[in-house]
């Protein structure tokens, strides 16, 4: 419940109507008129409001409070009129299932009250004309103003004055608000992208707090969007920003994508990835999209009017196949690498918007290894077959998926059962082949030596591992594009089979005694071993 | 600039006191809510930067792009001090 009145509130006549048997907690904030401001005496405040807005306006800030912290219910007057010193100008009161909640419920009204709410007050200070908070004219240039806010940011050359109205007129959607999503959207949000909109249906988690920068503990339980939205505007009042607590879903997806100027897919699991991705291109949409495992991360451009696709680079087997070995919900995360993806997803949508997209950024896959350092750009193949993309694509986000293609992804067991296999360890710059991390008779050739690798893959069936699984998996990807059939990825990595990481190993089903049957032939070096 | 049209504005707080009246019919051929306020900065002595405003039309926040119709109700809201 909403009101306005320019009469006295009765503090003890609306506490009385919080009274709920379902209500365990009970929250309440009294906004009053205090007798100093800015290190000046106040005398009286005068509220003037834009009542038929102002009623809409409330009401629509408690609904949606009630709505983000279910279980809590909502009532909030506000005054209008002279007030006197220690008079209450708000009122809000919650009750709620239980406090968290409550706490939260009543934050958000008093915070959104502050923003939105068409209220205005003029101070009265002794000897002094009195003046209109807000809107003095000495508070003007340190106030929010697209000028002041984006100063900084107007004067690089390669943005000015029409690159941020670029910005500013750009509608994103960034699904997902995990470890990615969080960075990603905060970036976007501080360079003035005009809307954008969030979603994901999570609720934050104690064990989220370590990587999804834009939660604190106070934010537990509480729905994701309705959080981070808050938190955007608070970072950038002069951005619009919307949460929808929602799924991803085939139904929903079309609607969420059709008329942005750009998505972020910043999901954890590839059912979504598919679906937005499919959704993207038939809408004419680019969609930036980064993926993570552990201290590696995966970034990729597409545009809708450039072959070479998810679809391409996942070899055409359908979401639910990749599902099993690649949803990384759950997963062990190094937050600076979800950290760093998520801004770099960020400086892809900005530079996307401002035009600064070179063109050969949409044709590639970029690795980044936050332990070692290293990065590189991978070229993505188009498949001329490709259901998605190719000449003949299906025009359907449910396409079947339907190119019958084996598994790239083999896990240790499956290596064995397979065998024969020749394993080829990539090495990053610098690195050479520890024997003690790769399999007997493993060859160590550059990841980025592409025409060695291809040789090798035509020679015979061969498995490609890396230090975790995911170069060798959008490389085993390329080749098998390049109509070399016989290449496989190791799912996990040489770090799945590290000796000393048993955990992983275990986790990832190996039958490690049979693989190091194997290592303990050679003659390693344990110093090595690191 | 399109047809000249009847627009209804309404004023309050320190836009109310610049202007000096709280509400104004006003015939004007703005198309948007930018320009209407231009037009109303020059001719009605409002002094409020344009860049710090926000806007109503037919009580709903709306954008200062917005283009508008005949008798649409227009409030430009200056920044705001509930609570």
């Amino acid at each position: 419940m909403f009101g306005l009145t320019d009469q006295p509130i009765d503090s003890a006549a609306l506490h009385a109507k919080l009274a709920r048997a379902d209500a365990g907690a009970c929250v309440i904030f009294e906004g009053r008129v205090r007798n100093h401001h800015g290190g000046k005496p106040v005398t009286l405040l005068e509220y003037e409001a834009f009542d038929e807005l102002a009623r809409v306006e409330g009401a629509a800030i408690v609904e949606e409070a009630e709505r983000a912290h279910p279980g809590s219910f909502v009532t909030c007057v506000h005054r209008t009129g002279a007030l006197s010193i220690g008079e209450i100008a708000v009122w809000i009161g919650v009750a709620s299932a239980h406090r968290h909640a409550g706490f939260l419920a009543c934050r958000q009204v008093i915070e959104e009250i502050k923003r939105q709410l068409p209220v205005w007050k003029k101070e009265h200070h002794p000897g002094e004309e009195p003046q209109w908070v807000n809107c003095t004219v000495e508070v003007l240039p340190s106030r929010l103003s697209p000028e002041n806010y984006y100063e900084r940011q107007v004067s690089l050359p390669e943005v000015g004055p029409p690159g941020q109205t670029a910005l500013s007129a750009a509608d994103v959607l960034v699904a997902g608000l995990g470890g990615l999503g969080c960075p990603a959207a905060l970036y976007l949000a501080t360079s003035g992208v005009g809307k954008l909109t969030l979603v994901d249906v999570g609720k934050v988690e104690v064990s989220n707090l370590h990587r999804q920068v834009l939660f604190t503990a106070d934010d537990i339980g509480a729905f994701k969007v309705a959080v981070g939205a808050a938190r955007l505007r608070q970072h950038n009042p002069l951005v619009q920003v919307e949460g929808l607590p929602a799924d991803v879903t085939a139904a929903n997806v079309a609607a969420l994508v059709t008329g942005r100027t750009a998505v972020l897919d910043c999901t954890d699991n590839f059912a979504t990835r598919f679906l937005l991705h499919d959704a993207c291109r038939m809408a004419g949409v680019p969609l930036i999209s980064a993926a993570v495992y552990r201290f590696e991360g995966e970034l990729n451009l597409f545009s809708p009017a450039t072959p070479g696709c998810l679809h391409c680079l996942w070899s055409g087997q359908d979401a639910a196949a990749l599902e099993a070995a690649n949803n990384c919900s759950g997963e062990p995360v190094f937050a600076p690498t979800v950290g760093l993806m998520g801004i770099m997803q960020a400086a892809e949508t900005l530079k996307l918007l401002l035009g600064l997209t070179p063109a050969a950024n949409f044709k590639q896959t970029r690795l980044v290894n936050l332990l070692d350092g290293s990065t590189c750009a991978i070229e993505r193949n188009a498949d001329p077959a490709c259901v998605v993309c190719g000449p003949d694509a299906v025009q359907s986000a449910s396409a079947p998926h339907g190119v019958d293609i084996s598994s790239v992804m083999l896990t240790a067991e499956e290596v064995i059962a397979r065998a024969p296999l020749r394993t080829v360890a990539l090495l990053e710059d610098g690195e050479i082949l520890d024997a003690g991390k790769a399999p007997a008779a493993a060859i160590g050739i550059p990841v980025k030596d592409l025409a060695h690798l291809r040789a090798l893959a035509r020679e015979r069936p061969t498995l490609l591992a890396c230090r975790y699984g995911i170069r060798s998996a959008a490389l085993a990807r390329l080749l098998r594009r390049e109509g070399i059939d016989q290449v496989y990825s190791l799912i996990g990595g040489l770090a799945a089979i590290h000796p000393r990481d048993s955990r992983i190993a275990a986790d990832r089903g190996f039958r490690r005694h049979e693989i190091l049957s194997t290592h303990e032939k050679n003659a390693r070096d344990p110093s090595r071993n690191l | 600039m399109g047809e000249p049209r009847k627009i209804q504005v309404r004023f309050f707080a320190v836009l109310r006191e610049q202007a000096g009246v709280s509400a104004l019919d006003w015939e004007t051929e703005a198309r948007t809510a930018t320009d209407l306020y231009g037009e109303l900065k020059a001719k009605r002595g409002l002094t409020f930067p344009a860049g710090l405003l926000r806007v109503s039309i037919n009580e709903r926040y709306a954008t200062m792009d917005t283009p508008l119709q005949a008798g649409d109700r227009v409030v430009f809201i200056p920044p705001v001090a509930g609570g």
